[in-house]
């Protein structure tokens, strides 16, 4: 569960030390089949998290601080 | 008259430049003017004048600076000059040598710009120890901008193409005029509180004036007192602002702005795939270590010859063996050569010897005996007296009246005790 939350960069941090210590040779093999197991899962989140992308919604924050969704079309639409 | 008073003319001129060279003033001048006698020489060096309507000093701008102005300079032309004022040695004149040079009108602003630019980089507020690094995924980018426009739609398209997970909050700013500036403040100090991974504060290409807000000096320090990485992105390549300078990355473009923001995903998905491939090879390589090493016992000595484990042990238990067997067969024959040895012996050849000895001892015992016998002093004439069956050994044992046994050497006498008298001793 608590990979889930990782942010990208940290999963991605977390890829390469594996992969170092991989490469290192110094990791056993029950530990290390251990290790490519968990990375190749990492991988594939990081993966998937790329290609299911929701394009996030692009805010406005309005002079008293409220939100709103902000698009260059709409914007532009109105200006027209 | 001492000749010694008298200057040469050089010790007084280089004592008039040493003057000038100490002096911090000079080293600095910035001065306006109007260009007279314009000389651009092969060598790429300008020689002109500058004056106004009551001075006049002579100018030199080098080769190396001349080089990189945008404009040629002519005679008439209104400047603003930066220099420093020495003395020529050779003609003793003083004059002064131009690093840069801009024509009037935007003048101002330009001496505007390189003053707080030189003063806050005396405050350090330029200083790399200050910059903070970009984050390489950010999740959240605030930028400040005109809400319309070039700028804005740049740096959305490119966030959107390169890494649409990432979200985009607008503050918009005025990005112009006079107001603009404390505008840009606020929305630097607005975005504070946004939970920001860093912030994109720019605007697109224009005039210099422009570009203006983003030289003044209460932006800088917003900028600078920003705890959100600040990316810098105003105009146009060429152009450099105050802002440029004190924020943590100056980018060339909005659009730069956005690329250096944010990663691409196809690189992502790319440097992905090189992960698996890495990892597979370094899983290869252990796998492949480990089914050597296994072969390497497999084919070891002692697995393939298993006697070799207890041939050592057979070869010492057949060593005890060996010596057991000597040694049972040492004292075999030990004892057997005692055997033989007490079977030669004189004693169990002669045994009389053993036993003569104590039958002539038996004999001196036998007669030893004979003599303490007491029964063979009756034969010279003693008798025993017996009351019964005890022995009578004083007058006291016995009463008148009483029957005594008397023993004689061959026989008994039955009496009777008649009379008793004590012998006086």
């Amino acid at each position: 569960m608590k990979k889930e939350n990782m942010k990208f960069e940290d999963k991605i941090k977390t890829l390469e030390k594996t992969i170092n210590e991989l490469e290192s040779g110094e990791v056993d093999l029950e530990e290390s089949i251990k290790k490519y197991t968990e990375a190749m899962k990492l991988v594939q989140e990081c993966d998937k998290q790329l290609k299911e992308i929701e394009e996030q919604v692009s805010k406005i924050v309005l002079e008293d601080g409220t939100e709103q969704d902000f698009s260059i079309e709409k914007e532009e639409n109105t200006l027209d | 008259m001492d000749i010694n008073k008298y200057l040469t003319v050089g010790a007084l001129t280089r004592y008039l430049k040493m003057k000038f060279d100490s002096d911090t003033h000079l080293r600095k001048v910035y001065l306006k003017g109007e260009i007279s006698n314009f000389k651009a020489h092969s060598t790429g060096h300008f020689y002109f004048s500058i004056k106004d309507e009551t001075s006049k000093i002579n100018a030199i701008m080098f080769a190396s600076n001349a080089r990189k102005l945008p404009f040629v300079p002519k005679d008439g032309m209104k400047i603003l000059v930066m220099g420093r004022v020495s003395v020529y040695e050779a003609t003793g004149n003083y004059q002064i040598y131009v690093e840069d040079m801009i024509e009037d009108g935007v003048g101002n602003l330009y001496v505007a710009f390189e003053q707080l630019k030189e003063k806050l980089s005396k405050e350090g507020l330029f200083d790399p120890k200050y910059k903070k690094p970009i984050p390489k995924y950010p999740e959240r980018i605030g930028i400040i901008t005109a809400p319309t426009g070039a700028a804005i739609r740049d740096i959305l398209s490119t966030i959107k193409r390169r890494y649409p997970i990432c979200e985009t909050i607008l503050f918009p700013s005025l990005v112009q005029g006079d107001l603009a500036k404390d505008d840009l403040v606020k929305k630097i100090e607005m975005a504070q509180n946004y939970d920001l991974d860093v912030l994109i504060v720019g605007r697109g290409g224009g005039s210099l004036e422009d570009m203006w807000p983003f030289n003044e000096e209460c932006v800088a320090r917003a900028i600078f007192a920003s705890k959100i990485p600040v990316i810098s992105a105003v105009g146009h390549e060429v152009d450099y602002t105050i802002s440029d300078f004190v924020s943590d990355l100056r980018a060339p473009t909005p659009t730069g702005a956005a690329e250096m923001a944010v990663p691409n995903v196809a690189d992502l998905q790319e440097q992905l795939k090189q992960y698996q491939v890495r990892m597979k090879e370094a899983m290869h390589k252990i796998v492949n270590y480990q089914k050597i090493y296994f072969e390497s016992l497999k084919t070891s000595y002692v697995l393939k010859n298993p006697n070799a484990i207890y041939e050592p042990k057979k070869q010492q238990l057949d060593l005890t063996y060996e010596r057991l067997r000597t040694i049972i067969l040492t004292n075999l024959e030990r004892a057997n050569n005692h055997f033989t040895m007490l079977k030669q012996s004189s004693v169990l050849k002669n045994p009389n010897r053993l036993y003569d000895p104590a039958k002539q001892n038996l004999k001196h015992m036998i007669e030893k005996l004979e003599m303490l016998n007491p029964l063979s002093i009756l034969g010279r004439g003693y008798t025993l007296s017996y009351q019964e069956d005890h022995l009578v050994k004083t007058i006291d044992d016995v009463k008148i009246g009483e029957n005594l046994q008397i023993r004689m050497q061959n026989g008994i006498i039955h009496t009777k005790v008649l009379d008793k008298k004590g012998l006086e001793s």
